[in-house]
């Protein structure tokens, strides 16, 4: 798979400059031997004398068209790793009226008017400094030309999406559609100017079979609209030599390779194996009701977002009550490039009845061995619901978890072998005094650029590493200190929602509470034996800006912008946009918290649930927090979910700083 | 020039050479091909040249920040002229010349020239890309929009053309 510089966000660096200035005088060598040089030949077109421009154009643009899909049907790329410009009905029906009219005075666009400079034609130069003076007068009116700019912006459409049609059947169509066009054009110049040099030749008809061949094997490869799932994604491991052999991929089918037994799922779950990913697609409801224990829910349309931390990573097993959501998921996900998604054969009815069904009700006799199987499955899958062993023990001197502890238990129980104290303030600070056995840990070190945004939470796996490196187990109780911001805590308590541990409380007051009332404090570093956290994956809380931007459409959910009201106001900005997104409510993450002369503690239960009332309906309502980088939200996120008792919160992490920064996106 | 300019290239062999320079710039850079943004990035230049703090604090370019050259598509559109000057000169294609019909005056034609450029400068801005980056870029990844402006571009250039047909009079 390719990592091109644009995934890589390093398209501003002197390796991405010089690539560009190469690729850039390829460009023009291709414009200036097209004869793209002259404004006469490009505006041809509009007279019917000189078609060139439709003929360079369009076969440029199947070219590119049908090379991407099929690097994508290779495995080499990954739509995602190419920068996709939003549609914006608006902007582009007008800007494109305007450019053409444009284009037919001039004689010129911006890329032919370089190479007509190059060729000394006065008329370029003259245009390119008409366009310069352009784009000018644009961004001197930009303030009034603003609306439309961003009007009728759907962010990234396909046409595929448009037209309710598989991608291979779009790209086939247009193919036809170009083949067709350039006959058409071959004798439109032949009426107008008396001549065609290909029209009919020997040369065109070649041209137009191999394009056609190549558009037909992608729709192939591709499928038809009724998405042959279990058809394609065989590709993606297959090499070149066998693409186009039916066969071979036939086989792979009736090989079955892309699913996984659930005779093997429940050993791998039971023998807690790590590397594997266990997600029921099913609605949240059914989830609710029952369950495969250790699988996560993420709704189908989710799926994509969620999982990206875990492309070809370890395997991912997808399954619904059937099969065919799971492989329609899984199409997709191949066609994004995820390699290791599998499907549970037969699905969780499959599941059920193969692995949980008692022996004594099977019809068919069990083989002892099997039998046995049966019976540790039976116990490990419908036993305790969450079932860690060590849990109820550690929940003997918890309090409810995850929730808010005082100073006067934790000073009664920090000794404790299963307990974990992690202290979130600055280095100097814990150097001088912590309380004792506490851990050092910098809440940033559990952020860092994920996909280009900046300050978001880490992938469940770098987390559970860093967890390990502390000596944290899954049945540990964690508590979590700050030092003057609660919500430095409840920006790690985010680390501990991800990864579904769920035994941890955050200390009301922070260290400046413990030390205000004199309680024991010491300078030593603990002894801490890393462990080897189990990566678990229980992240179904944090939402992506396309989630919003379908709330915001659906009016669906209750958006929460927890930053100070100046910056909700717009009044202050320390980003790409000033605003909010268009129907936020504002509610400060301050007002939930009240300082004491030395320290800042939560509010009561009781102020908050009152305060909260007021703004969301039910306790079952749709909410989703954001501030700017997901810190402070995080504060109200933990306040909502684990201290009144919301079901139904999510958290927007990439926040503020994402959402202005995309340009498509609309804000308020 | 005393030789004979070469002709041009098939055009549907060039049609298949770009395609796969936008291709490579697809699976290298993981954008495609751009002229309009460069220009564009020229404009900010030097408005900042003439008015640096206006520019710093207007709303489009301000974000492009102190050094708005410091960009591929600027790169790429000096690329774009230094490689049509080595076609050129290979082929024996440049003259310098104003290019226009023979019965249409300079005046007009240099007319044309300027409020067509001002025309496409601004609506590649409003539009966000031109026939590269727009039509050419997002025609190939199938984007809706991308290939709504390429019609409409045509409307517009077709819809115009009668009027400022008298240039290439004869």
């Amino acid at each position: 798979m390719i990592d091109t510089l644009y995934s890589l966000n390093i398209l501003d660096t002197s390796l991405a400059l010089l690539i560009s200035l190469v690729l850039g005088i390829l460009f023009g060598v291709a414009l200036e031997k097209a004869g793209f040089g002259s404004s006469r030949r490009l505006s041809g077109i509009f007279y019917f004398k000189d078609m060139a421009v439709l003929k360079v154009m369009f076969t440029a643009l199947i070219t590119a068209m049908l090379g991407l899909l099929y690097a994508q049907a290779l495995g080499l790329i990954s739509v995602e790793s190419v920068y996709l410009m939003p549609t914006i009905y608006g902007a582009q029906i007008i800007g494109g009226l305007l450019f053409g009219i444009g284009f037919v005075m001039s004689g010129w666009c911006p890329g032919t008017a370089a190479v007509g400079l190059a060729s000394g034609k006065w008329d370029a130069l003259i245009c390119i400094l008409g366009a310069i003076l352009g784009s000018i007068l644009f961004n001197e009116t930009f303030h009034f030309i603003q609306p439309l700019y961003t009007n009728g912006n759907q962010g990234i459409l396909f046409l595929s999406d448009s037209l309710h049609l598989s991608k291979g059947v779009t790209a086939f169509l247009f193919t036809i559609i170009g083949i067709a066009a350039f006959w058409g054009v071959e004798k439109i110049e032949q009426k107008v100017t008396g001549k065609s040099e290909y029209l009919g030749s020997q040369f065109l008809k070649i041209f137009s079979f191999v394009l056609f061949s190549a558009a037909l094997g992608l729709m192939l490869i591709y499928g038809q609209t009724t998405r042959k799932a279990l058809v394609y994604p065989f590709f993606k491991n297959t090499q070149t030599a066998c693409l186009f052999s039916e066969q071979a991929l036939l086989q792979k089918v009736e090989e079955a390779q892309d699913h996984i037994a659930a005779e093997e799922l429940a050993e791998r779950l039971l023998n807690n194996n790590q590397e594997v990913l266990l997600v029921d697609v099913r609605p949240e409801n059914e989830y609710a009701n029952f369950h495969i224990k250790g699988a996560v829910n993420i709704r189908l349309s989710d799926l994509s977002e969620q999982l990206i931390g875990y492309k070809n990573q370890g395997i991912i097993v997808l399954y619904s009550n059937g099969m065919t959501h799971p492989a329609q998921a899984r199409d997709s996900l191949n066609r994004q490039g995820f390699n290791n998604v599998y499907i549970l054969t037969d699905g969780l009815l499959g599941f059920v009845d193969l692995c949980l069904k008692p022996v004594a009700l099977r019809s068919e006799p069990v083989p002892d061995g099997l039998a046995q199987k049966i019976n540790l499955w039976r116990g490990y899958f419908l036993g305790q619901a969450k079932g860690q062993k060590g849990v109820e023990e550690v929940r003997n001197f918890a309090h409810k978890a995850p929730g808010l502890i005082d100073t006067q238990w934790l000073s009664e129980n920090y000794k404790k072998p299963d307990m974990k104290i992690l202290d979130l303030r600055s280095q100097n600070e814990y150097n001088t005094s912590h309380i004792p056995g506490s851990l050092a840990i910098s809440p940033e070190s559990f952020r860092g650029v994920v996909k280009g945004v900046p300050s978001v939470l880490l992938p469940a796996a770098i987390l559970s590493q860093t967890i390990s490196l502390m000596g944290i187990k899954p049945n540990d109780f964690v508590v979590l200190v700050y030092g003057e911001k609660p919500h430095d805590a409840t920006l790690v308590s985010m680390v501990f929602e991800r990864l579904g541990h769920e035994n941890y409380g955050i200390l009301n007051g922070g260290f400046l509470k413990w030390q205000s009332e004199g309680r024991l404090v010491d300078t030593e570093l603990p002894k801490v034996i890393d462990s080897s956290y189990r990566l678990n994956y229980a992240d179904n809380f944090t939402v992506y800006y396309k989630t919003v931007l379908q709330a915001i459409k659906d009016k669906d959910a209750i958006i929460l912008d927890v930053r100070p009201q100046d910056y909700y106001l717009g009044q202050k900005s320390d980003e790409a946009r000033a605003g909010h997104i268009p129907g936020a409510i504002n509610r400060p993450y301050t007002e939930d918290i009240r300082k004491a002369d030395k320290y800042s503690l939560f509010k009561t239960v009781d102020e908050l649930t009152t305060a909260y009332k007021s703004i969301i309906p039910t306790n079952a309502s749709k909410i989703i927090v954001h501030c700017r980088t997901g810190h402070q939200a995080s504060q109200t996120f933990f306040i909502l979910k684990n201290l009144l008792g919301y079901t139904n919160v999510y958290w927007y992490d990439g926040g503020w700083t994402e959402w202005s920064a995309r340009k498509e996106l609309p804000i308020k | 020039m005393e030789n004979s300019p070469k002709p041009y290239m098939n055009p549907y062999l060039a049609g298949v050479f770009l395609g796969s320079v936008l291709l490579a710039s697809f699976l290298v850079l993981g954008a495609g091909l751009g002229a309009s943004s460069g220009l564009a990035r020229i404009a900010a230049a030097l408005e900042l040249s003439i008015a640096k703090t206006h520019t710093l604090s207007s709303e489009y370019f301000g974000k492009w920040g102190e050094t708005p050259l410091n960009y591929y598509l600027v790169f790429m559109f000096v690329g774009t002229v230094l490689g049509g000057l080595f076609s050129a000169l290979a082929a024996k294609r440049i003259s310098f010349q104003l290019e226009k019909g023979k019965a249409a005056s300079r005046l007009l034609r240099i007319s044309f020239a300027l409020i067509g450029g001002i025309i496409i400068g601004y609506a590649s801005r409003l539009a966000q890309g031109c026939t590269s980056g727009q039509a050419l870029t997002g025609g190939a990844l199938l984007l809706t929009g991308s290939l709504v402006f390429l019609i409409c571009l045509f409307a517009g250039g077709y819809l115009a053309a009668y009027f400022v047909r008298r240039q290439w009079n004869d």
